[in-house]
């Protein structure tokens, strides 16, 4: 069957279409033919209709002519007056109707002669009354000529209205079994229609619908990503066949992406992707999605390096951060201990100012009492200065008699160096006499004991003699010092009075400087427990600066550890 | 032991060296000076006397260990520095020094002391020869050095010193 679909729709279908143009087509012309019976019938009851009111016309003109002929009164001719003109009217109008028709032309020929006749009897009746002669008149009428007439008019009639309705019942029997057959036609022709098309599509069905059912599931899986379906066309040459083949090929080129997929979901990123044609939009975009993969994947391994090495610095530099932190809280400490040590001395200090302003006004009261002092000691210096002159006096009298005693010292010394020299002049005499003058040399010993004794003695004295030199002389200069360190000193009271008056003055001066002093101490003290205030918050700030550090340190390291992580799964990465 | 028996021997002791002494040969009796801080000694058979110095007479061209010359109860002295002749340091000439006069044959000088000591005895036989790290002069003039080192000066020597001759002429 080597038939395509659309012949295969077209030839269903086109058999269906047959059958169904057979049914109408008979329809259509039994149809005709009704509206034709129906037609006739109303076109003879309208011949009918006229011929009858050409009838009954007629007859009113004989009831005006009678009216007249028996009364002569002119108001019974009104009639007769409209009723000529519709009689011919009206037989003008049937034998235009019945034109088809010779025979009845030839029937109305007759009528309307025997009508012209009719009326032209009427009309000589009529005017034979108006000019009086009614009797005349009445003979005619009595001839019975008019009544003759009326019925040969009648019986034409008849004939013509039998002759209608024969030709009518004849159209009409053959209009019914138009009827009937065509009843029938089109409930054959439907049921062999449908039966037809039943046909068809059972064909159809088993021809396209199966296969491309088969073809929907599997585009069904391929939609829920199952790509393992087998399509085969069976060895169809139709669209159907050619369908499940392109379906087929199309499974297989997205089994082979979908394999590419997988191995580069692996990690396996050196797949080559070939698009299938310039035009494939999935391998065109798949290869550019693997490139750019690749390309990302390379900068990624950049940045995981960069972020390791940047990590693993923020890790040192927050550790330094953190220790530095811990000696900065721990400078802080120490400062706030400082501070702490600062505020007590300050607390003492004022303490102290306060003592000193107390002090300072006491000593503001002595230094009053001092002034009175001073006079006194200018007259006790006075008195001073008297002695120490006579000291002097004393002293330069005692420095001459200590020259005297030097002089009798050089003497004794003098006479003690002779008697050595005696003595060992004796000695060696007595050496020169031998046995003779061992008793002399004893002697001559004892005598040089004694020189020498005397002379340790001289010595003595001269020493002694010296420092009381010394000393005197030392005094005397003393003295000397003393008397001008007095005048001096004299001096030195009457400035020290004066100073003291100064004094005086500064010190009450000085009073209020220290209660100034003592009241600026007071307000240190007050900022240095602010300062203190301060320095403890900043303690806890430092504190809290510790902690935060730590914890950044931490969160430093987690970022560390999340770098080597990324680059590790980078590693992963075959590019 | 009591104390009694101790002070006795040491007294016994003492006595017994006191006889040694005694017993001891030849003794020479000499005389004790001081030159520059070093004790000399002269034998007393050839001294005199000694005097303190007073008014020293320098002699014009004479060598520098003649002081000059004293007069000593009439006798007109020449004064020799010992010091000079034995190269010592001498730092001056003052009243305090004195001369110990000597006499040997017919001549006689005076010696110039810085202090006399004095007269004591001294064993021949604890006199060590002239030491050998003595030389020149200084070993020439020495009889000998004792226990206390004091040097005993042989004056025979000295006088026989041919540089103690003064003979200078000047011309005028």
């Amino acid at each position: 069957m080597k038939w395509s679909v659309g012949t295969k729709l077209g030839t269903g279908f086109g058999v269906v279409l047959v059958v169904f143009l057979i049914v109408g087509a008979v329809s259509y012309y039994s149809t005709t033919q009704l509206i034709a019976a129906s037609d006739l019938r109303k076109h003879t009851y309208d011949v009918l209709a006229r011929l009858n009111e050409m009838l009954s016309s007629l007859q009113e003109v004989e009831m005006a002519r009678r009216g007249y002929l028996l009364t002569g009164d002119e108001s019974y001719l009104d009639p007769y007056g409209s009723a000529l003109p519709k009689i011919d009217k009206e037989l003008q109008e049937v034998k235009r109707l019945t034109a088809d028709n010779p025979r009845q032309q030839q029937r109305l020929d007759v009528l309307s002669s025997l009508v012209s006749e009719r009326v032209a009897l009427t009309k000589e009746t009529i005017e034979l009354r108006r000019s009086g002669n009614a009797e005349a008149a009445l003979q005619i009428v009595k001839t019975g000529k008019g009544k003759s007439l009326l019925d040969a008019i009648r019986k034409a009639v008849n004939d013509i209205e039998s002759d209608e309705l024969e030709t009518l019942q004849k159209w009409t029997n053959e209009a019914d079994n138009n009827g009937i057959r065509t009843k029938w036609t089109i409930a054959l022709g439907t049921v062999f229609a449908i039966f037809l098309a039943a046909i068809a599509a059972l064909l159809i069905t088993r021809n396209i619908a199966r296969p491309l059912q088969g073809l929907t599931t599997a585009a069904r899986q391929i939609t829920t990503g199952d790509l393992n379906i087998k399509i085969s066309s069976n060895g169809r040459g139709d669209e159907v066949g050619v369908l499940a083949n392109s379906f087929g090929q199309m499974a297989q080129s997205l089994r082979t992406v979908a394999n590419s997929a997988s191995q580069i979901a692996g990690g396996d990123l050196s797949v080559v992707v070939t698009p299938q044609s310039p035009d494939d939009a999935l391998g065109n975009a798949f290869a550019g999605m693997s490139q750019s993969l690749r390309q990302q994947i390379r900068d990624l391994i950049e940045g995981a390096n960069v972020l390791g090495s940047a990590a693993s610095e923020i890790v040192a530099s927050t550790t330094q951060l953190a220790s530095s932190a811990s000696e900065t809280a721990t400078a802080v400490s120490e400062t706030t201990t400082t501070v702490e040590e600062v505020r007590q001395t300050a607390e003492v200090a004022n303490q102290k100012a306060r003592n000193v302003a107390d002090s300072a006004q006491k000593a503001a009261q002595a230094s009053a009492g001092g002034r009175k002092s001073t006079e006194d000691l200018t007259a006790g210096m006075r008195r001073i200065r008297r002695q120490m002159e006579g000291i002097a006096e004393n002293m330069v009298a005692l420095s001459e008699r200590s020259q005297t005693i030097g002089e009798i010292i050089a003497t004794v010394e003098d006479l003690a160096a002779q008697s050595n020299l005696l003595a060992v002049n004796a000695a060696i005499e007595a050496a020169k006499a031998g046995e003779h003058g061992k008793g002399f040399t004893v002697v001559a010993q004892e005598v040089k004991s004694l020189a020498e004794q005397s002379r340790q003695a001289t010595n003595q004295v001269r020493t002694i003699l010296n420092d009381i030199q010394k000393a005197t002389t030392a005094a005397v200069m003393a003295t000397e010092q003393g008397s001008k360190a007095v005048e001096a000193g004299e001096q030195q009271v009457g400035n020290a009075a004066a100073t003291i008056q100064l004094l005086t003055g500064n010190v009450s001066e000085a009073a209020q400087a220290a209660t100034q002093i003592a009241t600026s101490s007071q307000q240190q003290l007050v900022g240095t427990e602010q300062v203190a205030g301060a320095m403890e918050s900043i303690k806890q700030a430092s504190v809290q600066n510790v902690a935060s550090a730590k914890q950044l340190e931490s969160a430093a390291r987690n970022v560390d550890q999340l770098g080597q992580s990324i680059k590790q799964m980078v590693a992963r990465y075959r590019i | 032991m009591n104390a009694k028996q101790i002070l006795r021997e040491r007294a016994r002791a003492l006595a017994r060296r006191e006889k040694s002494a005694a017993i001891q040969g030849a003794t020479i009796e000499v005389l004790e000076f001081r030159l520059a801080q070093e004790r000399y000694a002269i034998e007393c058979r050839w001294i005199q006397e000694v005097h303190s110095l007073k008014d020293v007479t320098a002699v014009p061209c004479t060598p520098p260990f003649l002081v000059g010359i004293v007069n000593v109860r009439g006798r007109i002295l020449a004064v020799l520095d010992l010091k000079k002749f034995l190269d010592l340091p001498s730092p001056g000439i003052t009243d305090l020094h004195c001369i110990i006069l000597v006499r040997r044959n017919d001549c006689e000088v005076g010696i110039l002391a810085d202090v006399i000591v004095g007269v004591r005895s001294i064993s021949v036989d604890d006199l060590q020869l002239s030491l050998p790290t003595l030389t020149g002069v200084r070993s020439e003039c020495i009889r000998g050095v004792t226990a206390e080192s004091v040097v005993v000066l042989d004056l025979e020597r000295i006088f026989s010193d041919p540089r103690i001759i003064v003979h200078e002429e000047v011309e005028a």
